[in-house]
C-alpha cells in the first residue's frame, strides 16, 4: 500500500514523506529534483499534464497499490497582484491549481480500482482571511478548495475521500520574504493564535489518511482555525 | 484488433456494468438516453483500459485527440468500439 506525495523534496512535502516513512508507510515521492528524496521517487513537474500522466502509467505498470495521494507541491510569490508578472501569475496557477487537478485526474483512477483511497490537497489560510499581498497565491488555492469539494463528490461513490489542509504560516521556503511582523499578524487571525509547525500538519495528514476518518470528505481543515 | 472484436468487448463490458442484456451498436452511453450514469462510464473506461493492457496495447481514454473530436467517442457502444479498435492498431 503506497502513498504518493508530491513536492516530496522540500518543505511540507518532505516533512510528510519523512513522517510517513517513520510510520513504515510505503511512500512514492514526486518532485522536480528527487536528489535526496528518501524513498522511491519520480522526477516530474506537476504542472506538466503529460509528465504526470507518464508517472501514473508507470505506477500502474508497476502494480503498486496506491491508497493515498498527498498533493503538497506548490509555489508562492508574495506580491501584490498589480505587481505580479504574467509569467509568475501563470506559473503559480499552473503549479498550484492545474498541478493538483492533473495529479487527481491521473492518480485517482489507480485508487478507484481498489474502491478506497484518501486524497489530501493543500490550500492556505490566505484563502480564508483574504490575505493582502498573496492574491494570486490565494486565488490558486481557492481554486484547489473548490476543485476538492466537487471532486470529493465525483469520486465518493468509488470509495475515495478528498480533503484539503489549509495551513497558516508554517516555517518552510514558502515563507521566504515574509517578515516576522507579517507572520505575527497572520497568526493573530487564527482561532488558535500560535504559529503551527510541520509536525502539526503531518499529524493532520496522518489523521486524514487513517480509515478512522472515513466519514470526512470534501472538507477544508484550517490548521489553527480561522 | 478489428472493429467486430472491439464491439464484442465493449458491448460485453457495457452489458455487465449496466446490467442490461442484448445491447446494440447504437446504444447510447452519454446523454438522456444513456444506459449508464457517469460513474459507470468511468468504470467502463477503466475496464477497457485493463482489457487493453491484457491484450497488449494502451487504451487512452483521456487523450486530447480522442476527446476533442467533434463528436465524442462515448456517444454509443459503436463509436466507442471504433475508437477502441483504432487505438489497438496504433
Amino acid at each position: 500500500m503506497t502513498v504518493i506525495v508530491t513536492g516530496a523534496s522540500r518543505g511540507l512535502g518532505a516533512a510528510i514523506t519523512q513522517r510517513l516513512l517513520k510510520r513504515e508507510v510505503d511512500v512514492f515521492g514526486i518532485a522536480r529534483n528527487i536528489d535526496g528524496v528518501p524513498c522511491d521517487a519520480a522526477s516530474c513537474d506537476v504542472s506538466s499534464y503529460d509528465s504526470i500522466k507518464r508517472v501514473a502509467k508507470e505506477l500502474k505498470q508497476s502494480k503498486r497499490e496506491i491508497t493515498g495521494l498527498i498533493n503538497a507541491a506548490g509555489i508562492a510569490s508574495m506580491n501584490l497582484a498589480l505587481t505580479t508578472t504574467k509569467s509568475s501569475t501563470q506559473k503559480i496557477l499552473q503549479t498550484n491549481l492545474a498541478g493538483t487537478i492533473y495529479c487527481c485526474q491521473h492518480f485517482a483512477p489507480l485508487m478507484i480500482r481498489k474502491r478506497e483511497g484518501a486524497i489530501i490537497n493543500f490550500s492556505t489560510i490566505a484563502v480564508a482571511i483574504g490575505l493582502k499581498g498573496e492574491s494570486i497565491y490565494a486565488a490558486s488555492k481557492a481554486g484547489v478548495e473548490g476543485f476538492s469539494r466537487s471532486f470529493a463528490r465525483e469520486v465518493a461513490d468509488f470509495g475515495l475521500r478528498v480533503n484539503c489542509i489549509a495551513p497558516g504560516p508554517i516555517d518552510t521556503d514558502l515563507l521566504n520574504g515574509v517578515s516576522a511582523g507579517q507572520i505575527k499578524r497572520i497568526v493573530a487571525q487564527q482561532v488558535i493564535a500560535v504559529q503551527h509547525t510541520k509536525d502539526d500538519v503531518c499529524d493532520l495528514v496522518e489523521l486524514l489518511l487513517d480509515p478512522r476518518s472515513n466519514s470526512l470528505s470534501g472538507q477544508v481543515f484550517n490548521v489553527g482555525g480561522v | 484488433m478489428e472493429y467486430t472484436e472491439a464491439l464484442k468487448v465493449v458491448r460485453s463490458k457495457v452489458e455487465e456494468l449496466a446490467a442490461k442484456p442484448n445491447l446494440g451498436e447504437e446504444t447510447q452511453l452519454i446523454g438522456d438516453g444513456s444506459v449508464m450514469d457517469s460513474m459507470k462510464l468511468v468504470e467502463l473506461c477503466l475496464a477497457l483500459e485493463d482489457h487493453a493492457s491484457e491484450v497488449g496495447f494502451e487504451f487512452d481514454w483521456t487523450s486530447e485527440s480522442a476527446m476533442s473530436r467533434a463528436r465524442s467517442m462515448f456517444r454509443t457502444i459503436g463509436t466507442l468500439a471504433a475508437e477502441f479498435a483504432e487505438q489497438s492498431q496504433q
